[in-house]
């Protein structure tokens, strides 16, 4: 009977444990079944505790398909065809790998290790196999590489953090949201982007104690449906002035804790001059907000009420509207209202910053393999230590946003390296970053690219030598999360590499030899590895004794005595225990970034209205402003052509109807969106849960573009720009389009 | 013996890693048979937006209306917990019946795959891991934990009898086995 199929309890199933690696916020433990060599089934974590269970969501339950997929890369590949046509044919490692020496070899020679550059993504978050450590560590002991700065999810963020409190431990543990009184997530969708595996399951535990949540967004999220007691949709790029029309009421109420800011902060008085308009004669009021936010003043009004009186309160801020020509400001405004309300540093409140991790077992322990010594093409540059100077950082890199302007324009465009040679690990930048078109020009330029990666992604397609990169399941690893936790996971090889493929890890070892690099080290084996992980790191090394129950288990939980407090120490002890600032406390005005003297970077947080807003005078052209959040069902472009991922929801662009039938857009048309970076094509979802004026498509779809330059793929970054913020934020979601219904051609 | 589903619509963030982990489990591929669907429910006028999510398994009926217009009595209701089968062997295929089944169904339970002449399919509430004392595989995939099962009489005593759900109306003539936390605007 074909209902009454298989017995679990067969005895032919063998169960082996592993991990998501994927740069998700989630960090997953997984049950493999395996038969005859063969994953049959996947199941996530069976801890005893249901509640407390990680559960992996849609993504990593497609695993089998993932691994499986026809469309694997198996076999080194070298181009045969013109760059971006995405022809090419099978030759050996042996073949591929000598071709790639000799040619870092002559690049080396000919131009200097400058000329090579070292392309890096998210793509792979385990430690050991880690491509970007194995590639950085090969290319030092080769002589010297040029990279890139800047984290494209979170460097708003990053640089909010580093000016106010310096440390980027900003998070408190998942379970302390339900020790909160108030929650507002802005601009945040833990739904869909995860944030910490257990983080959407507290936040709905928290709900159902009755704890209010507001969520602020352009977007009715799927965290928004089931979290919200209140939604204020925003215009994407004026949540600042939101925030600090927030803070102006706080103010002129008296409702702000002054004994808070007076103890832990310095220059507040410089941010309430801002706010008051002492300078420039424009009080911050919720009137002068609204007209830029479209907010009611009497909502925002509220809202600053309801904040300041309720304690503690939880103000959630995230990455993704730093992810503009705001950036970093969003996450200081965000700051400065928890340090407003004195919820710093308690439990059930928060320090805001965007970055969400504790710092018990996060990844940024991870067990990696660092070079021997510097890069020898960054020795002898003035430190960035402590320095909020981008300058400082541009000294021998490039922007990651940047990244293909600097191919293009080189020395010449004032970038400090002439691109030569290429080599690609862990990402699909001509997808994933800015200005797609611009990017494909920039591939076509290199004299030679290597692109190491599981699948023939947009970017693989300009490459000359593909080297063909294992999965998860074919290695294995020590694993770690980043927004929560805190737990260490095991990942156990659990098939034989797929083809011919090989772990970034591998391909760099076998390299080395290739170029004679031989005082290169070589690691152990992956059977012998974990050991050798665990041992590398204080924190897995004094917790996880028994190596062969965490091999068993696949996790081993971290027990804290009470949930993670983001800053408690300061607040309980700040004379003893100060922050890391230069000052010591809160640095809501910052002498470091004062000392830049640049006028777009404002020492204390503000509103400023920079490109592709609202009221860009560009809007008369492109008046719909296009942000791209994450994708559900895939982690950015990662899982792409995953079948059961891909079924789940169609590509398509969230339209307000109001703006859909001003074009005489129907739901379900093909429309044609455009400004002078690019086209693209994609069907019209309309939607009451977008704000007018805002379209929305979720990043991570695959470019492919037709003989007339229109992306047919829709890729969302063939309309984006490639530029940051002063602080260094991939300005992705400060984008101006037009859409019409597409006619073909 | 009667079992049954227990739905908290209001949990319900309509990922779907629900409707991968029952395609990963049974071994379904990409295509429309989908043993489990997630339907989706958008009302109201910007920004009053009211959005709801709804579970589609097979609903195990207490009266399948599916077995009595089954030509060749393929589909059969387990007198020991209610799980309705179907034994695809003795389908007749999609063509050659009509989908009789599928059309009967108030909920589109019955599932057929892209080719041609498809036999029917469906949600047969994991009945290997039903057998071993487990639960499905949907309501341990749940992250939120909107999902629950057993058997439907003490689901009613532990959560409650709302037979009724946004998008979802409870039919009086199969008596669907599920019990619902339900959304309401």
């Amino acid at each position: 009977m074909e209902n009454q199929e298989k017995n679990i309890n067969e005895e032919d199933i063998k169960i082996v444990r592993t991990a998501s690696t994927f740069d998700c916020g989630g960090r997953c433990p997984l049950k493999i079944h395996i038969k005859e060599g063969k994953i049959i089934r996947v199941e996530g974590d069976d801890y005893e505790e249901k509640d407390e269970q990680l559960r992996t969501c849609l993504r990593c339950r497609a695993f089998r398909q993932y691994v499986y997929h026809p469309e694997r890369l198996k076999y080194p590949l070298k181009r045969d065809g013109p760059k971006g046509l995405g022809k090419f044919k099978r030759i050996s490692w042996d073949d591929a790998l000598t071709e790639i020496a000799e040619k870092l070899k002559e690049v080396k020679e000919k131009y200097g290790n400058s000329s090579i550059f070292l392309a890096m993504g998210g793509g792979y978050q385990g430690a050991y196999h880690d491509g970007m450590f194995a590639m950085i560590r090969l290319l030092t002991q080769f002589g010297g590489y040029s990279t890139h700065y800047g984290n494209v999810s979170s460097e708003g963020a990053v640089y909010a953090t580093q000016t106010q409190y310096i440390s980027p431990f900003v998070g408190h543990s998942r379970t302390d949201l339900l020790n909160s009184k108030l929650i507002i997530m802005w601009g945040w969708d833990p739904a869909r982007m995860i944030s910490g595996t257990d983080t959407i399951f507290n936040l709905i535990k928290a709900k159902e104690k009755g704890i209010k949540i507001i969520c602020i967004d352009p977007r009715y999220s799927d965290s928004a449906v089931v979290l919200a007691d209140q939604w204020i949709p925003i215009i994407p790029g004026t949540d600042t002035a939101m925030m600090v029309a927030i803070a102006y009421v706080m103010i002129k109420e008296n409702l702000h804790d002054q004994e808070f800011l007076d103890k832990y902060t310095v220059g507040f008085e410089k941010f309430k001059d801002y706010l008051m308009g002492n300078k420039d004669g424009i009080p911050k009021t919720p009137e002068w907000a609204e007209k830029i936010t479209s907010v009611s003043a009497e909502t925002i009004t509220n809202l600053a009420r309801e904040y300041a009186r309720t304690k503690p309160a939880a103000l959630m801020d995230c990455q993704g509207p730093a992810r503009s020509a705001v950036g970093e400001l969003y996450n200081r405004c965000a700051m400065t209202l928890t340090a407003m309300t004195g919820n710093v540093g308690k439990h059930g409140g928060n320090a805001a910053g965007g970055l969400m991790g504790i710092p018990y077992g996060h990844m940024f322990f991870a067990s990696r393999i660092p070079p021997p010594y510097r890069n020898p093409v960054e020795t002898g540059l003035k430190s960035v230590r402590g320095s909020l100077d981008l300058k400082l950082r541009f000294q021998a890199r490039c922007h990651t946003n940047k990244i293909f302007d600097a191919i293009l324009k080189g020395k010449k465009g004032g970038y400090p390296f002439d691109a030569k040679f290429a080599w690609f690990v862990n990402n699909n930048f001509l997808n994933q970053l800015g200005n797609t078109n611009k990017s494909a020009e920039a591939l076509k330029r290199l004299d030679y690219m290597v692109l190491a990666d599981l699948w023939l992604t947009p970017t693989a397609r300009y490459a000359d030598i593909i080297l063909p990169v294992t999965s998860i399941a074919e290695k294995s690893d020590l694993v770690r999360p980043w927004p929560s936790g805190p737990y260490f996971l095991c990942a156990n090889q659990v098939i034989d590499p797929i083809g011919e493929c090989k772990s970034d890890l591998r391909i760099a070892e076998e390299l080395a030899d290739k170029l004679g690099l031989e005082e290169f080290e070589k690691y152990p084996d992956e059977k012998k590895a974990l050991r050798f992980l665990i041992k590398l790191r204080e924190d897995t090394r004094k917790n996880i004794r028994n190596i062969s129950s965490f091999r068993q288990d696949g996790i081993y939980r971290l027990k804290l005595e009470e949930p993670y407090v983001a800053f408690k120490e300061q607040i309980e002890d700040i004379e003893n225990k100060p922050f890391s600032t230069p000052s010591g406390k809160i640095e809501i005005f910052s002498q470091r970034i004062a000392d830049l003297n640049d006028p777009e970077n404002p020492p204390i947080p503000k509103y400023m209205e920079r490109w592709e807003g609202r009221y860009d005078p560009l809007s008369e052209k492109y008046p719909i402003q296009l942000i791209s959040p994450h994708p559900k069902n895939r982690v950015h472009s990662e899982l792409y052509l995953v079948q059961w991922l891909k079924e789940v929801e169609d590509h398509v662009a969230w339209i307000n109807p109001i703006d859909a039938e001003a074009r005489g857009v129907k739901d379900g048309d093909e429309i044609f969106i455009f400004n002078d970076r690019g086209k693209l094509t994609i069907k019209a979802w309309l939607t009451e849960r977008i704000i007018p004026g805002v379209i929305s498509i979720f990043e991570g779809s695959w470019y492919d573009p037709d003989e007339n330059g229109i992306d047919r793929g829709g890729c969302v970054n063939t309309l984006t720009k490639d530029a940051y913020s002063p602080g260094g934020a991939s300005a992705l979601n400060s984008c101006l389009v037009e859409f019409k219904k597409f006619k073909g051609g | 013996m009667q079992f049954g589903f227990y739905f908290d619509q209001t949990r319900c963030i309509g990922c779907s890693a629900c409707v991968i982990a029952c395609k990963d489990w049974h071994d379904i591929p990409a295509g429309p048979e989908k043993w489990m669907r997630i339907l989706y429910n958008e009302k109201g006028k910007f920004p009053n937006v009211f959005v709801s999510y709804l579970i589609s398994p097979c609903y195990h009926c207490e009266d399948p209306v599916c077995i009595s217009v089954c030509p060749v009595n393929a589909i059969t209701k387990r007198e020991e917990d209610g799980i309705v089968l179907v034994d695809s062997d003795k389908c007749l295929g999609n063509e050659e019946c009509d989908s009789k089944c599928l059309k009967a169904c108030p909920y589109d339970a019955p599932q057929f795959g892209p080719e041609k002449g498809a036999k029917m399919r469906k949600c047969n509430f994991c009945l290997d891991r039903h057998l071993e004392g487990k639960l499905p595989v949907c309501i341990e995939t749940c992250r939120t934990r909107a999902l629950d099962s057993g058997i439907l009489k003490e689901l009613e005593s532990k959560y409650g009898t709302i037979k009724n759900a946004d998008n979802f109306t409870y039919s009086q003539r199969t008596k669907p086995a599920i019990v619902f936390k339900s959304k309401n605007r």
